[in-house]
């Protein structure tokens, strides 16, 4: 059960690492965070645990509904193109991604010591989310990009953390859903402000403020 | 939290106590001195600050000298550092004090980085910053450990000390503070830095190779040398009280350097000798060089000015500072009876014992090692020779030298207390031997009971059954009754013809303060004797009105500042050079910062892999 889900987090994953446009992006992220959501809710209900029933909940009232509601608001307002600019084509980022998979699966088989697959799997799946965030953040011009992306690795950091260590304490959870929400309505801003002053939101065009 | 106790930090061995005695016993005059000093030239708001400042600073000494608790000792050490910032600065009207305070703070810094690391390092493998428990890990230390950690103490604390060719915040901070300032400064806080290399070098980790004490040597040879070298050819009275404080730091490491090569090459006896004799040099080194830079101060006060160049004749109007200054000058220049000789006495004894019994390439070391402090002590004599000279004798060669007054009483009597300490820690060196070898054992770990120091009342032989015998009483007296009886000799049979004549006149007719001898001439034969170390350079202009004719002839001379040129400036080269290499990588792009980040946690994936 856990794996089929898990596999769907990794399949939205790479749905959003050949996304060539802002909706899809948002779109991918949806369904990253719903899977989240689905895992989240599978584990409540297997361990019987209310405050995990809380967690999933948020998740799906934050990161599943408001905030991909809020990153359309984002570039429906703000109405640039909606071309994410790549760097690297969505072709060569697949097989990049692929890459990263392989990475991480080496990566979760030497830090565990029993190899227990479902564990690992997870682990290496929680990990590539982080790198693909992080992949993300790099490879694609667009300020909103760099949102999705730090989402992507906060969901990453979730997963890490309630695969391995069976979830963060109840309040921090809370406090970390909290402090995502705020700095993408922070970041959002941002992006409306660039906008604003450039006409545009192309992070890589930012370079030219430098002295 | 029992563990945070203040009463466990504190540790009071005769190592400690020894300094502190150092630290208030030069302290004291100078407060006291800084009543009248600092009245009419600042604002009462910043006399109480200077007080402030004075009063964190001399205690934060005190602690330094007096914890047992490493972590503690660099909090301490720090406070230290910064009071003395703020004190260099004091000053704030002038540019240079400014300039000479961030000299002195950048290179504070990096010695107390080295310092950090020294400890850490000690931390890692006592798991305690506890003296007592770090000695006790030191003991079990790997040898490459051991010598890594040597040689970040000697760079950490040889900062602060001053050793060549890490001085250069010397002479620019001391002479920019308060005089009083200066004279604690360089009294009292660039020891502690040798208490650190005492404590922490011989005390704690124990010397390992005799490389350690002979590295010691020639640093501490090299130091008396440049230090004393450069004092000769500087004009600025306290900027040359700061070079001979370099000397002088140089002849007590020349003690400890001995005292760690002997302890290595199992000489116990020898080994606490020379530590004495180091130590003695140190306290000798703190009361006369407060005493002359209080006399300097006293100077700088009634002229305002310390170019020495603008001195002169200062005896006739402030003969009592002009006796301080004296007392201090021929302390320093190692002259008998006064404390000086005794403690460099002690040291040149050390070495020739050391010579005598040692075996080997040992043997030769350091009779050369002698034989550069015969030199020092030579050249201090010339170079104070030049400052009490030009300064109180010949003729005022300005205005502000013929109208100084004497300086008001409570700033005399912190000299007179001075001047009376260096004449006591001379006549009652055999008191103070005694002494300080309990200090000595007790640094050394060595059993003191067993040495045998052949110490009379009045009688010091360190080279027992030599028939080398010693006695500054008796030496002093000596010289008392030889001068009387040749006075009395002149005044019988000597011809009463004397006639008086202009100050430095020689014979000359009418001749002005501007003919007088100079400083810079005066140092002129050193600075061809060391052409080869200071690289003398002529600077030559004509003026003319046209090209036929040279209306006037301007003539400078200079040294190159040698360490500057060679050390520190391809030190900034190379670290604009790597800046520049370093912003290549640095091109604004968001992305290209981001995928720095990504390819670090990619190559650390692939790497965890090999452990």
């Amino acid at each position: 059960m856990y794996g089929i889900i898990l596999f769907t987090v990794l399949v939205s994953t790479y749905l959003m690492v050949i996304a060539k446009r802002m909706p899809a992006l948002i779109r991918g992220f949806r369904y990253q965070s719903f899977c989240l959501f689905v895992f989240t809710w599978v584990i409540a209900s297997g361990h019987r645990q209310p405050d995990l029933f809380v967690v999933a909940g948020l998740l799906f009232v934050l990161k599943v509904s408001l905030i991909p509601y809020l990153l359309y608001q984002i570039i429906k307002k703000i109405r640039v193109s909606e071309d994410l600019g790549l760097f690297i084509n969505p072709q060569l980022s697949l097989v990049w991604a692929l890459v990263f998979t392989y990475l991480s699966w080496v990566f979760s088989v030497s830090l565990l010591i029993s190899h227990e697959t479902v564990l690992t799997s997870m682990l290496a799946i929680a990990f590539f989310i982080v790198l693909a965030g992080l992949f993300l953040m790099i490879t694609r011009m667009s300020a909103l990009a760099q949102i999705i992306g730090l989402l992507v690795m906060e969901n990453g950091l979730f997963l890490l953390a309630s695969t391995v260590s069976g979830g963060m304490p109840f309040f921090v959870e809370i406090a970390i859903f909290f402090d995502v929400f705020v700095s993408v309505v922070i970041m959002g801003l941002f992006v409306h402000r660039i906008n604003k002053l450039f006409t545009h939101i192309d992070v890589n065009k930012l370079s030219r403020l430098k002295g | 939290m029992s563990d945070f106790l203040p009463k466990q930090f504190f540790q009071f061995d005769p190592l400690s106590l020894f300094f502190l005695f150092v630290i208030f016993i030069v302290s004291l005059p100078s407060a006291i001195y800084s009543f009248s000093y600092l009245k009419g030239e600042y604002s009462p708001a910043k006399i109480r600050l200077s007080w402030f400042l004075l009063t964190i600073f001399v205690f934060s000494m005190a602690l330094v000298v007096s914890v047992n608790n490493a972590l503690v000792f660099l909090v301490f050490w720090e406070i230290m550092s910064l009071a003395s910032y703020f004190l260099v600065v004091f000053d704030t009207d002038h540019e240079k004090s400014i300039q000479a305070g961030m000299i002195y703070i950048v290179m504070t810094h990096i010695g107390t980085a080295f310092l950090i690391a020294a400890l850490m390092l000690m931390y890692k493998h006592a798991n305690s910053f506890d003296f007592s428990a770090i000695k006790s890990a030191c003991q079990v230390m790997p040898g490459k450990t051991k010598n890594i950690i040597f040689l970040l103490l000697l760079a950490g604390f040889g900062t602060k000390a001053g050793i060549v060719p890490l001085h250069i915040w010397l002479p620019y901070a001391h002479p920019q503070a308060p005089s009083h300032i200066s004279s604690i400064m360089s009294g009292v806080m660039i020891k502690t830095a040798l208490y650190g290399i005492i404590r922490f070098v011989i005390y704690i980790l124990g010397v390992q190779a005799y490389w350690w004490g002979i590295l010691l040597l020639i640093l501490a040879g090299i130091t008396c040398l440049v230090g004393i070298i450069y004092a000769l050819m500087v004009r600025d009275i306290k900027r040359l009280l700061a070079y001979s404080s370099v000397e002088n730091i140089g002849i007590i490491l020349l003690g400890i350097g001995m005292a760690m090569l002997f302890q290595s090459i199992n000489m116990p006896y020898l080994a606490v000798f020379s530590l004495i004799a180091g130590l003695y040099h140190l306290v000798n080194h703190a009361i006369f060089k407060g005493l002359l830079f209080l006399g300097a101060g006293s100077v700088y006060k009634a002229c305002g000015t310390r170019d020495m160049e603008k001195l002169g004749g200062l005896i006739k109007n402030m003969p009592q500072t002009a006796v301080c200054f004296l007392i201090g000058a021929m302390a320093i220049s190692a002259l008998p009876p006064f404390n000086g000789f005794v403690s460099e006495w002690l040291i040149l004894q050390a070495f020739f014992l050391g010579a005598v019994n040692a075996t080997g390439g040992i043997k030769v070391f350091l009779v050369i090692c002698a034989a550069v402090l015969a030199l020092t002590s030579g050249l201090a004599a010339a170079c104070f020779v030049k400052a009490f000279g030009i300064t109180f004798l010949a003729l005022p060669r300005s205005r502000y030298a013929e109208e100084a007054r004497e300086v008001p009483l409570m700033m005399r009597m912190s000299m007179f207390f001075l001047s009376l300490l260096v004449i006591v820690f001379g006549l009652a060196c055999v008191k103070i031997i005694k002494i300080l070898v309990q200090v000595a054992g007790s640094v050394m770990s060595v059993d003191i009971s067993s040495m045998h120091f052949s110490l009379n009342n009045f009688v010091l032989s360190p080279q027992s059954g030599k028939n080398i015998y010693f006695s500054t009483p008796l030496l002093g007296l000596m010289l008392l009754v030889l001068g009387l009886a040749g006075f009395v000799v002149y005044r019988l049979f000597g011809k009463n013809k004397a006639v008086i004549y202009k100050t430095w006149d020689c014979g000359y007719y009418k001749i002005g303060p501007r003919n007088e001898y100079t400083a810079t001439a005066f140092s002129k034969p050193f600075r061809i004797a060391f052409g080869f170390f200071l690289l003398p350079y002529r600077k030559t202009q004509k003026i003319r009105e046209s090209f036929y004719h040279v209306k006037s002839f301007v003539y400078e001379t200079h040294t190159t500042p040698v360490f500057k040129l060679y050390i520190y400036e391809p030190l900034l080269e190379l670290v604009f050079k790597v800046a520049k290499s370093v912003r290549r990588m640095q091109l604004g792009s968001i992305h290209l910062y981001l995928g720095y980040i990504f390819i670090t946690i990619v190559l650390l994936i692939v790497f965890i892999q090999k452990f």
